[in-house]
Order: C-alpha cells, then sequence, then structure tokens
C-alpha cells in the first residue's frame, strides 16, 4: 500500500521541538563555549536541520524505499552495469564490529586480521587478471581508470617519452568513462571507429596508433557484449607502437578463470568488484576499483600496498596449506602484514586511507564462496544466460552483432522505431509495468536505438522466458499505450528539461 | 554454488535454444591460446558457516573500536552510529538498487538523495550540493580542479600545512599531470598565519583551502582567510567537519565557495577507511563545474512532482572527454545514511553531539596537561582533537604501552611532520567517558612515574 503522508519532504514533516535522539549527559566539566572558543569561529545556532523523530525516519525512509526497484525485489537486466544477486553472508561480514570498527590508521600490528584480507584480495585480483601487481587504493571504476592512467603517464615520464606520448586511443562504443578518465590525467583522447559488431575498425585504429600513443582503452568483453576479435594483435600493434594497453574491468563477470587480460596483452586493468564480485551498488555507491599491473609498471601504484614481511613467496599458489595455517594460527604474530609506503616512484594517493575496504571485503567473502571452479562456473553461467536471453529476444527485437554474445548482448529499436514510432526508451518504461527493471538504452552510442541487457548469472531460465515473453507483448502493444508508459509506477515520465533548465536542488523553506 | 539456479537439464535445454553444443562452445569466440587452461590459484570454496567462522577469526585478530578505546582521529572518528542508519542502509531497495537513471523505478532513492542535498545545504550554508562523491580527499581534489577551470588562467593552489596530509597528497596527485601548481603553507603555530598566506597568494592563486577544524584539530580564523582569498580574487575552498557545525559557523557563514567534506562521521561506521562519503557543495554559480550526480526537483507527465537526475550535460556518460569529471559512481548509500543521521540528529543533537565533543576533548587535554611530562603543542583553542608534545619523546613507547591496555591512544605525527615526531594527535568524540579518559591518561601519564620509580 503506498503511503505518500509520510514520504513529504523530511522538512514539512518536521516540527520545532521533536527530536528522535538523545545523547548522555556531559560527565566531565564543563565551561561556557565563548570561554572556550573564540566567539567568531561560533555559530549562532545550530544549522536549521529537521526535528523529527524515530518512528518518522523509519516510516519516511522506508516508505520511500518502496519505490525502487532493487536487485533484491526484481529482475535488473541493466546492461553493462551487472546487476547480481548480493550476497547476505557478505554483508554480515562487512558489519562484524572486527571489519566495521577499525580505524584505518591503526598501527599495522593492531589489524593483522584486516591486512590478511587485503593481501589475499591484492593475490587473487592478480591471479584473475593475470597481472602480478595490485592496488586496492581507487574507489571506484572510473577512479581506477583514473589513478591507473596517472601510472602509465609515471612510466612514461620515467623514460623520458610523456613528452611525446600524448594521446590515449579510445574505442567510440567505450564507457564514457575511459575519456573523462584520460583527460584529467593530461592526456588528449582521440576515439577510433568500431565495427557493428562491436569490434575495434582495425584500419582506422592503425591510422591513429604512432609512437604519439601513451595507452589504447579497451574494454573486453566490449561494451556489446563481444570478445574483441582481434585482441592479440592489436595489443602486439599498441605494444610494437611503445604503448601500453589499459583494459576497461567492467565486463570481468564473462571471462573469470576462462582468460585473463594480463594474458590477452593488457598491461593494466580495473576491477569492479560492485559488478563482478557482488559488493551491491547500493544506489549507485559504494563501489571500488582495485587496479592490477605488469611488473614493469608496479612500482607507480599508488601507496600504499599490503606487504607480507619475512617470506618472499606468494601465498597463492600454495594457499591450501597457508590459509589452514593461517585459520588455526590466530592470533596472527604482530608483523606478518604491513603497509608499505616506501614506494619512491608511486604516482601518490588518489584518495585518504587504505581504499573501500567494505567493498573490497565482500569480494573477499564473494571468491572465497565460489572458489576457482565457482568462478568459472558463475562466468559460464552468465555467459549462457545471455545468450539464452539473446536467442529468445533476437526475434522480438534485431540484435545487429549477431546470435552470439558473452555476457549482454545490444538489442536495437531502430525497426520498431521506424515501423511504430516507438523508441527504445519507450519500451525500456513499459517493461517497468511489466515488473522488469529496464535495460541501459541509448548506450552503447554506436547501436541506433540501443537497448542493452546483461541478465547476469544470478537468475532463472523461468525469469528469462518470462522477461523475454513480455518484452513481445510490448511489441504489440499499441504506441500510444508505450508513449506515456510506465503506467503503474509512482511517477510517468519526468520533465528532465524543466528539471535541468530551472534548477531546483534542494527542498525550499521558510 | 550457492546463488545459480541452472540446472542440468536447464542448461541442457538452454543450449538447444541456442543451438550450441556446450558452453564451453559459447566461449570458442577467444582464441584457443588466450584461454587460461588451467583452474586459477585460488583457495578452494568455503561455504557460509566455513566463510563465518573464517571471517570471525580474522576479525577477532583486530583492535578495533568494539575491543579497545579508540583516541585515534585524523580524519576518521569513532562517532556513534544510531540504529536507525543501519536499518535504512539495510534496507534492500535502497543498497541493492543501481544509479537512479530510471526516474520512475527510482524515486525512492532520488527523493532521499534530494533530502540529502537539502540536508547539506542546511548543514554547511552553502547553496548547492551534489549528491555526494568518494571521499573528503577526493573531494577536496575534485573542489581544487573546479576551481581551477573556474579560474580561467590562474593556476596556483594554496594549502595550509594545517590541511589533513592525505589531502595534500591527493591533491598533488591530481595536480601532478595538469598545468597547475600546489603551494604549501608552513603553520608552525598550528594554524594559518593569515599574514603569511596573504604573502602566498597573488594574482595567480585559483584557491585557498582551509580546514575547518583543521588537521591538528584547532580551529582556525576562517574570516581572515576568507577576506584574504577573496582580496586575491581566488576562491575558499573550505574542509569542514560536519560534527563540529553543530557549534562552528557554517562555511557559508565565513564566505566558503566550495565546502567538502570527509562525511562518514554522519552515521557510517569507520571500516578502516573506506567506503566514505564524500561531501561538496558550493555555490549556485559554480553549480555547472560541480562533479558528481545532481537531484533535481520537477513535474512528470500527469503534473506531479518528482525528483530525476539533473545537470547531466556535465557528466561523463554524456560529454564524456568534455565532462566536468570522470566521477560517475558515487556513494548513495552512505548519503542515505547521512541523511537519516542528521534527521536523527536534528539541530538540537547536532549541538550536543559536538558539544560533548568540546567538553570532553579539553577534559583529556587538561588531565593529560597536568602530568609534566606532556604539554600542548600549539596554543590555538581546538574542537575535539589535539596535539600533544611528550617531553620525554618517546611517542612510540607510549603507544604501544597503552595499546596493550586496551587504548588506541592517538596518532604519532613524525612520518607526516618530523618537527612533531615528538607529538600525538588524540581525538575525542562523544563516545568517549570520563572513566576511559582517566584511564588514559593514568596509562600515558602513569608510565614514566612507573618508569621513574623503577629507576628510584
Amino acid at each position: 500500500m503506498r503511503n505518500t503522508r509520510d514520504t513529504q519532504l523530511l522538512f514539512v514533516l518536521s516540527k520545532p521541538g521533536r527530536r528522535a535522539g538523545r545523547l548522555p549527559a556531559c560527565d566531565v566539566p564543563t565551561a561556557d563555549i565563548a570561554e572556550l572558543l573564540p566567539t567568531a569561529a561560533v555559530a549562532d545556532a545550530p544549522p536549521a536541520l529537521p526535528e523529527v523523530t524515530e518512528p518518522q525516519i523509519i516510516r519516511h525512509f522506508l516508505n520511500l524505499s518502496t519505490q525502487n526497484m532493487s536487485v533484491d525485489t526484481h529482475f535488473y537486466p541493466l546492461g553493462s552495469c551487472t546487476m547480481k544477486y548480493n550476497p547476505k553472508r557478505n554483508e554480515r561480514a562487512a558489519a562484524m564490529p572486527g571489519f566495521a570498527d577499525l580505524h584505518p590508521l591503526s598501527p599495522d600490528a593492531a589489524v593483522q586480521g584486516m591486512l590478511h584480507v587485503l593481501y589475499e584480495m591484492q593475490q587473487y585480483l592478480s591471479e584473475i587478471s593475470g597481472l602480478p601487481a595490485c592496488s586496492l587504493q581507487p574507489a571506484a571504476g572510473a577512479h581506477g581508470e583514473y589513478a591507473a592512467l596517472l601510472v602509465a603517464a609515471a612510466y612514461f615520464r620515467d623514460r623520458g617519452e610523456l613528452e611525446q606520448r600524448r594521446r590515449v586511443l579510445v574505442p567510440d562504443n567505450a564507457h564514457g568513462t575511459n575519456p573523462a578518465s584520460a583527460v584529467m590525467a593530461g592526456f588528449d583522447t582521440v576515439a577510433v571507429k568500431t565495427l557493428p559488431n562491436g569490434g575495434v575498425d582495425m584500419d582506422d585504429f592503425r591510422g591513429k596508433l604512432d609512437d604519439r600513443t601513451a595507452v589504447l582503452m579497451i574494454t573486453n568483453p566490449n561494451t556489446v557484449g563481444i570478445f574483441e576479435p582481434n585482441m592479440r594483435v592489436i595489443a602486439d600493434e599498441v605494444h610494437a607502437a611503445g604503448g601500453l594497453v589499459y583494459l576497461d574491468g567492467a565486463n570481468m563477470n564473462a571471462i573469470l578463470g576462462i582468460t585473463r587480460p594480463g594474458d590477452f596483452g593488457a598491461d593494466m586493468q580495473h576491477y569492479n568488484p560492485h559488478k563482478t564480485f557482488s559488493g551491491p551498488h547500493g544506489g549507485g555507491g559504494p563501489g571500488a576499483g582495485p587496479i592490477c599491473v605488469t611488473d614493469a609498471l608496479a612500482p607507480y601504484l599508488p601507496a600504499p600496498i599490503v606487504e607480507r614481511v619475512g617470506s618472499g613467496s606468494s601465498v597463492v599458489g600454495s594457499q591450501e596449506s597457508e590459509h589452514n595455517a593461517a585459520a588455526t594460527n590466530y592470533p596472527l604474530p604482530p608483523t606478518l602484514y604491513r603497509l608499505s609506503y616506501d614506494r619512491p616512484k608511486s604516482i601518490g594517493r588518489v584518495r585518504s586511507f587504505f581504499g573501500n575496504v567494505g567493498v573490497l571485503l565482500r569480494a573477499y567473502c564473494y571468491i572465497r564462496t565460489h572458489g576457482p571452479d565457482g568462478l568459472k562456473r558463475v562466468s559460464e553461467n552468465a555467459v549462457l544466460n545471455a545468450n539464452y536471453l539473446l536467442s529468445r529476444v533476437k526475434h522480438i527485437l534485431p540484435v545487429p552483432q549477431g546470435d552470439r554474445c558473452m555476457h549482454e548482448f545490444v538489442a536495437s529499436g531502430s525497426k520498431i522505431k521506424k515501423e511504430k514510432g516507438v523508441a527504445a526508451m519507450d519500451i525500456a518504461k513499459r517493461l517497468l509495468d511489466y515488473g522488469y527493471h529496464a535495460p541501459t538504452v541509448y548506450f552503447p552510442l554506436t547501436v541506433p536505438e540501443a537497448i542493452m541487457v546483461e541478465p547476469t548469472e544470478t537468475e532463472s531460465k523461468e525469469t528469462l522466458d518470462a522477461f523475454a515473453a513480455a518484452l513481445f507483448r510490448i511489441t504489440e502493444e499499441s504506441p500510444e499505450l508505450l508513449h506515456e508508459a510506465p503506467h503503474s509506477t509512482p511517477i510517468s515520465r519526468p520533465d528532465e528539461v524543466q528539471a535541468a533548465r530551472s534548477p531546483c536542488l534542494c527542498a525550499r523553506w521558510d | 554454488m550457492p546463488y545459480l539456479y541452472n540446472t542440468p537439464e536447464d542448461q541442457r535445454e538452454m543450449l538447444a535454444a541456442i543451438g550450441a553444443e556446450s558452453v564451453d562452445d559459447l566461449f570458442a569466440p577467444i582464441p584457443d591460446d588466450l584461454k587460461l587452461g588451467r583452474a586459477l590459484q585460488l583457495p578452494a570454496a568455503m561455504c557460509e558457516l566455513e566463510l563465518d567462522q573464517h571471517l570471525r577469526e580474522l576479525a577477532s585478530a583486530n583492535q578495533h573500536a568494539g575491543n579497545a578505546v579508540c583516541f585515534l582521529g585524523g580524519g576518521s572518528y569513532d562517532h556513534f552510529v544510531p540504529a536507525v542508519c543501519d536499518v535504512i542502509g539495510s534496507r534492500s531497495e535502497f543498497y541493492t538498487s543501481y544509479t537512479p537513471y530510471q526516474a520512475e523505478a527510482s524515486q525512492g532513492n532520488l527523493q532521499a538523495m534530494f533530502e540529502y542535498q537539502s540536508l547539506i545545504t542546511r548543514l554547511t550554508g552553502m547553496e548547492v550540493s551534489n549528491s555526494s562523491l568518494y571521499d573528503g580527499a577526493s573531494a577536496a581534489a575534485e573542489a581544487v580542479l573546479m576551481a581551477l577551470h573556474a579560474g580561467g588562467k590562474r593556476t596556483k593552489i594554496v594549502a595550509p600545512a594545517s590541511l589533513h596530509p592525505e589531502y595534500r597528497q591527493t591533491i598533488a596527485t591530481y595536480l601532478e599531470c595538469i598545468d597547475a601548481e600546489l603551494v604549501t603553507l608552513p603553520c608552525p603555530a598550528g594554524v594559518i598565519d593569515a599574514d603569511e598566506l596573504a604573502a602566498a597568494v597573488d594574482g595567480d592563486t585559483a584557491a585557498v583551502l582551509l580546514q575547518q577544524p583543521n588537521f591538528f584539530g584547532c580551529v582556525e580564523d576562517a574570516d581572515r582567510v576568507a577576506a584574504v582569498a577573496k582580496d586575491a580574487g581566488a576562491l575558499l575552498i573550505s574542509v569542514f567537519d560536519p560534527i563540529s557545525l553543530g557549534i562552528l559557523k557554517r562555511p557559508g557563514d565565513y564566505g566558503a565557495n566550495i565546502a567538502v567534506a570527509e562525511g562518514h562521521t554522519l552515521g557510517t561506521p569507520m571500516s578502516y577507511g573506506g567506503p566514505y562519503l564524500g561531501i561538496m557543495a558550493c555555490d549556485q554559480s559554480l553549480v555547472r563545474r560541480m562533479p558528481g550526480r545532481i537531484v533535481g526537483e520537477t513535474t512528470d507527465r500527469r503534473g506531479n512532482k518528482c525528483f530525476v537526475l539533473t545537470l547531466q550535460t556535465r557528466e561523463q556518460h554524456i560529454r564524456r572527454d568534455k565532462a566536468t569529471s570522470n566521477v560517475c559512481s558515487n556513494q548513495a548509500l552512505f548519503a542515505v545514511r547521512a541523511a537519516a543521521y542528521l534527521s536523527q540528529a536534528g539541530p538540537q543533537g547536532l549541538k550536543e553531539t559536538a558539544e560533548l565533543c568540546l567538553h570532553k576533548s579539553r577534559y583529556l587535554a587538561e588531565q593529560l596537561c597536568a602530568s609534566e611530562r606532556f604539554s600542548m603543542a600549539f596554543e590555538a583553542p581546538t574542537f575535539k582533537e589535539f596535539v600533544i608534545r611528550d617531553r620525554d619523546n618517546d611517542v612510540a613507547g607510549l603507544l604501544q604501552q597503552a595499546r596493550s591496555a586496551g587504548y588506541l591512544a592517538g596518532l604519532p605525527l613524525g612520518g607526516w611532520y618530523p618537527e612533531l615526531s615528538d607529538c600525538l594527535l588524540i581525538a575525542v568524540t562523544e563516545k568517549r567517558t570520563k572513566a576511559e579518559m582517566d584511564a588514559l591518561v593514568g596509562v600515558l601519564a602513569g608510565s614514566r612515574h612507573a618508569r621513574l620509580a623503577a629507576v628510584d
């Protein structure tokens, strides 16, 4: 039942004199604020926050929450976002006081259990990527791109080539973060054309690759869900031209344990643990953006990095005995792990403290839950589900890339647009009425009326069948009905032009 | 595997529909020589019970604010997290949803973000807020980039040594590859010397940074700093402590043009440094240069009031290389928690929290300085953190001793400030009790007595 009274703005619900929280009485001697702080620094009154009770807060936010679709409540086939199930055991782990209540500047000896998790994550991510060095510091995928491009810049600066290598090549179907990150890192971007199947246009690529190229940023599998057919050749040619290959790791869910970026020619990559390793998306964040790089780039990674002291051997490879030992020997010796800041060639920091540890801890849980076989099963089923859904959808909407895909595919609404005037957005909005979150639409820009579908592995055949059936029914519905869809949601078709032309960005009050 | 649906029969049916022989067949587009051809070298799978036991064991190897008494600060604080934040933050519809690009399926998130923005403008006295960035340090770096873009040809950024060292390091990293210079103003007195600042700021200065209260816990003369920045035509970027605004003037009150903060203290636990909440608010005139997602109010086709992501032409998914920033993911879930926290606190709760921090930290400072061993490193008034100097110059020994007694006593400053290698930064939140503080004083001040007694 919808409750609109309690979802009025908090400022409307506020009434002077109400309050939710009480604090303990002060148990130390107090003095007048005026004696403790300069008058000029002290405010006349505290900020005019709303005055509400605890039940009001709960009813307000819980009723608001019911106006969201979410992975826990709905199929969410949002292409490029890997909206898989978010395991509850991971949430419980992150909330354990031994992790949640850790201060980031604690001495290393006080946080050996945490450092164990983070050290292992560096190892696991390196093993999965085939790139031996790892920094867990970046806070999101785009932040990882940026950090890695700064690493590349530092590498070229060290070699005296940065003046010459100013260009970052980015395929035109890449995520918008790629060119934006390149510009922030001080590079010029050069768009590389792609073919209808999403693969790089080799002639265009070769025409643009030269000794001014610093980095090629590539998404593989790419944003239409195809494994780049010329991956190895592209990487070899970039390397021959003295450049580096960056892999946008947004689509790692397709290839876990099957192929590794380091093995197909990438020199650096980021992960989106909130996608691939099931950290929840949180309504837009937090994410995390750990990066892995080759040995040649390792000295430039952000600091600090977790080091294992007193043993040169990697945990990966002999981890069974290591893990059993670790499990029985706690508390750990005080200096088994430490944060290493001694990295003279490091690019420095890209944020405060260690990283988005809570997200990384969830990813650790996910990797430990699956093990090597389980991770491979994840990718196999993600690809199976996507191909199965493609086999259902291609009879309803054309899929220009063909009959096969990796973890996602891009259908095109251009035929129905031409025939009935029904836009991809109309279809997306109408799917909401059927109880499905909309796929990503109008991305990548290279597919007209793009409808990008990523079912993920945590959906059933029944769900995929029902989704395809809904899509079919929608294409049979009247254009008028679809233009005004959705019909069952709390609101429909907000006026975005009005929102941007005369922005109202906070509640008006008083 | 616990999260997969497909039975062998499902797989057969699905492969038949696809027209594929096997699952391996689906991976045929990947050339064989690029395939891994072996199992990943990772530990074997654990069931939920095994994982839970494993993690409890790891967690128990940590000293944390639950099993030790935490006086650590420096940008992350052991403030109380009310239950409402956990309940709302654990709501599946918030934490398992995605960025609200489909407004009709996301009004809950969008309104919560809009309310967060509104609460932040009230908290800061600034005109507009975005819906969050990664953390305080990257928000400060983004603010610097904004100021450089707004400042046209101005390329200098002035930051005092009293700004968090990791924030300065982050800003330095962000400026490394672009045409800009970061000038650090020494603060031997623990606060900005306004005359020195005036000498460092010139017509090439795009922005002056101010941390209030600063990294040492000292309250800066924000009005004078603002005046110096304004006289030079530079923007003032304030790095504020949200809790302090229960007492202190708001960034908007002293003329900040951009205000950023680490917002984890509004209802999100310390979590070893992240994920946190980057708060950013600014002047209306700068809104189109602001990074990050912004929610705005509008109406739908039926005329109902509603909320959407707006001003998206600033953002990377529309503008690509012309975007104001590459930021995509934000910290929406913690913005929701912060909205819950600020509602729960209300004006009175925020004021009382700030007052408790002030009074308690002053009490601890006085008690420590009653010992001959300790003195305040700086004269400037403090809010919830302070720097004490150890006359015996044995900070490491003190911390070790305190830790064995169950106290995370403070941060050694020598790594960041060699001249303060005999100093400790100690933070006191509303959670600390008189008994805990008295016991800490016993451990820190008592250690010398014990040692002297042993020598006697």
